[in-house]
């Protein structure tokens, strides 16, 4: 069965560090044929073919001298793809050659590798479908990805701290409820990697950028809530003051004048997150300042 | 003997057993008599019987399946003869069939060999495979299926094999024969129906329990039982209608309400049942053959050729090509439209396809407007391309039928729309997580500060 290659959601971080897979690296696979497409894998063990990737086109440049080729570079909050489309990507090349830069648009293509000497490796995409979406799809484009980038950086940290490798890594994983390909994935990315640890670390600070630089409340009928969220923020400065006060209490406090316990918890967490109010002792929040 | 030939049987009997028994060793005369190497002869051979054999059980049956091997109880057998086709050099031969179950479920087969074992008797078939026989799973044992009794077993006894398992609704497939669940009754609805000119009372509906629902049909009157009702029934069969499992309710089948008490202990309610599905990942979508009313959301990635404006015959609703049906020749086509995409979460990917009140829906043009768009452009593919500016990387969420092709999921849709869950509580959640393995809460603390200027 010829299938088609799913279309990964990658931030950008992510995919310029990919490198080639090797086949020879792919313990499930029988033997690699032509058919066989060229994977990529990422240092915290994502293995890809196709992306789809959403974000603000901030440079178009028209190259090569007889055939038209575009190079495009599509932003997201992380980094930037860069994008080709040549005279075999004809739908992609005309959808270029009209677009207006800055746009949001939403892109679909096949991961290319290039190293022209050891050592200087480009990893870009080959253009297959775009177009220009709105902000709304570009935001949920980021939450999404970075909801399965999560996803597995979490499955990669538990796998670091198993402190397994290999088959048994892999064994361990499938039954921790991992795919199949995140397992084997992340057991190549042990592997080939020599500080997968630092890049994990850094690809969660820019996701937590990332997901911040978002600006969700600009239109909607988000109004009424984020006076509920102000009403929340005062009531916590109200009871709790400089001392902090108990977690429980505070939520009975707001449920009695109306938010609903939710809307509490969610407040909290975001003030938690942001960095606005933290946990002194368990179970007592208290605000920053 | 030849001494070329001696390690070569050698390795083969270690590889499959007795040669003489089950006839490898005259296929591989066979092959030397038409100079073959031995050496070759043996790869071959090892090929055809060996090699690496899939071990399966009932329940992982797929259509198509290829050279694999199953264990199971006979659970009934019976022969019947074929008639000889004109000219065939062997007088009438015979076609064994019957059901093989095991742990997982139990399955029809049917052999041209006689089988060495009768009711009862569990049996190995190695190189057996499967086809679609009447829509239905069926396991093969041909020519080059090796049989063999197994005398020791560890399978369940025929009297517990014969009871028809009691499933989930999610594990019931098109490998199943005999059937039993526990469910709720979804819709249900009466029709008549002319069968073999006769006409004949049909009920038709939607079992639903906690795992999924499926598609139902009585052909016997159910007294007493109607939506809302949690019944058991035992000895259904499965059957497959359009690419999905349906069950099927007989004069055999036992059909029993559930009382009260009993429905209490049940994963599900009629209300939890009968509520809209939840967006599945479409990987797990993938993982099945095939999902009854189910829904799953992502982007859309592609809008396929032949979306857009189509013209069908109308006689048989096939799409016709320049004014030329399969079945009927030169038709006046019916216009219709319809949109063919793929939508892809990251997980998965699956076609799908919008019939066209769902088509004018998430395109925004009717199909006269549309109809207008062709007429006023010069290029061909005007509403296409149309659609591809206005539909791909939209995100959209779709509910209906799923089943599994030659080229992926197929999934019919019944109803589209765009999902609206709040982007903010889950951008909220996730910095929540991202937070919780944070190594230094100072920096975190000061960092969150900054944003808030």
């Amino acid at each position: 069965m010829l299938k088609r290659e799913v279309a990964k959601r990658v931030f950008a971080k992510e995919f310029e560090a990919c490198r080639e897979l090797e086949k020879s690296a792919r313990f499930a696979s029988e033997a690699a044929d032509v058919k066989s497409p060229n994977l990529l894998i990422s240092p915290v063990g994502l293995i890809l073919n196709r992306v789809f990737a959403v974000g603000v086109l901030t440079e178009l440049d028209s190259i090569g001298t007889q055939n038209e080729m575009w190079k495009a570079r599509i932003v997201d909050p992380t980094g930037a793809f860069t994008v080709y489309a040549g005279q075999y990507q004809s739908d992609a090349s005309i959808f270029f050659s009209t677009v207006q830069v800055p746009a949001f648009i939403a892109l679909t293509g096949k991961a290319r590798i290039y190293e022209p000497e050891p050592g200087s490796i480009f990893v870009s995409i080959r253009a297959e479908e775009a177009n220009v979406v709105d902000e709304e799809i570009r935001n949920r484009w980021v939450v999404d990805t970075a909801e399965q980038t999560v996803d597995r950086l979490e499955a990669f940290s538990d796998a670091l701290a198993s402190g397994y490798h290999g088959e048994t890594l892999r064994e361990y994983l499938l039954e921790r409820g991992i795919s199949d390909e995140l397992a084997e994935g992340i057991s190549i990315a042990f592997e080939t990697e020599r500080d997968p640890r630092e890049f994990a670390k850094q690809l969660r600070v820019s996701i937590r950028e990332g997901l911040r630089a978002l600006n969700f409340e600009s239109e909607g009928p988000a109004g009424a809530k984020t006076d509920q969220k102000e009403f929340v923020l005062e009531l916590l400065r109200e009871v709790g003051g400089g001392k902090g006060v108990d977690y429980a209490t505070f939520v009975d406090a707001a449920v009695s004048r109306g938010v609903p316990e939710e809307l509490v918890e969610e407040v909290v967490r975001s003030l938690l997150a942001g960095g606005q109010c933290y946990e002194p002792k368990i179970g007592i929040i208290r605000l920053v300042g | 003997m030849d001494e070329n030939i001696a390690p070569q049987l050698e390795d083969l009997t270690r590889a499959l057993g007795d040669l003489e028994k089950t006839g490898i060793r005259a296929e591989f005369d066979k092959l030397l008599a038409f100079r073959v190497p031995p050496e070759i002869a043996k790869e071959s051979i090892l090929r055809k019987f060996g090699g690496k054999r899939k071990v399966l059980k009932v329940k992982d049956l797929s259509a198509s399946l290829k050279n694999f091997e199953i264990t199971g109880r006979i659970l009934d057998i019976g022969e019947k003869a074929i008639r000889p086709r004109e000219g065939a050099p062997d007088g009438p031969s015979r076609l064994y069939l019957g059901v093989l179950a095991d742990e997982t479920g139990s399955v029809m087969f049917s052999s041209w060999k006689e089988l060495p074992g009768s009711g009862g008797d569990v049996i190995n078939v190695k190189n057996a495979y499967t086809r679609l026989w009447q829509n239905r799973i069926r396991l093969s044992i041909g020519e080059q299926s090796l049989v063999s009794k197994v005398s020791d077993s560890l399978l369940p006894q025929l009297s517990e094999l014969s009871i028809s398992p009691a499933k989930k609704l999610i594990d019931i497939g098109a490998a199943d024969f005999s059937v039993g669940t526990v469910a709720c009754v979804l819709q249900l609805s009466h029709r008549e129906v002319l069968i073999r000119g006769k006409q004949s009372k049909v009920i038709s509906g939607v079992f639903a329990d906690e795992t999924g629902r499926l598609p139902f049909s009585a052909w016997v009157e159910l007294p007493g039982i109607d939506i809302g009702s949690i019944i058991r029934i035992e000895g259904a069969q499965s059957r497959m209608f359009r690419g999905m499992p349906s069950i099927n309710i007989l004069s055999s089948t036992k059909v029993s309400s559930i009382g009260s008490e009993d429905a209490e202990s049940l994963a599900f309610t009629f209300e939890s049942a009968a509520k809209d599905p939840v967006p599945l990942k479409i990987e797990e979508i993938d993982s099945r053959d095939s999902m009854f009313d189910i829904a799953a959301a992502g982007n859309v990635v592609s809008v396929r050729p032949g979306s857009g404006i189509i013209s069908r015959c109308p006689e048989c609703s096939r799409v016709v090509q320049k004014s030329n049906c399969r079945a009927h020749g030169k038709v006046e086509g019916i216009r219709d439209m319809r949109i063919k995409a793929i939508l892809d979460d990251g997980t998965g990917a699956m076609s799908v396809m919008f019939p066209r009140e769902l088509a004018e829906i998430i395109y925004g043009k009717t199909l006269e407007e549309a109809e207008q768009l062709m007429f006023s452009d010069i290029s061909k593919d005007a509403v296409y391309e149309d659609l591809r500016r206005i539909l791909t990387g939209r995100y959209l969420a779709v509910r209906g039928n799923a089943s599994k092709g030659e080229y992926g999921i197929s999934f019919v849709a019944e109803s589209a729309w765009v999902p609206e869950d709040d982007l903010t509580v889950r951008a909220v959640e996730l910095l929540h997580r991202l937070g919780q393995d944070e190594e230094e809460p100072g920096s975190e603390v000061s960092r969150g500060g900054m944003s808030l200027a």
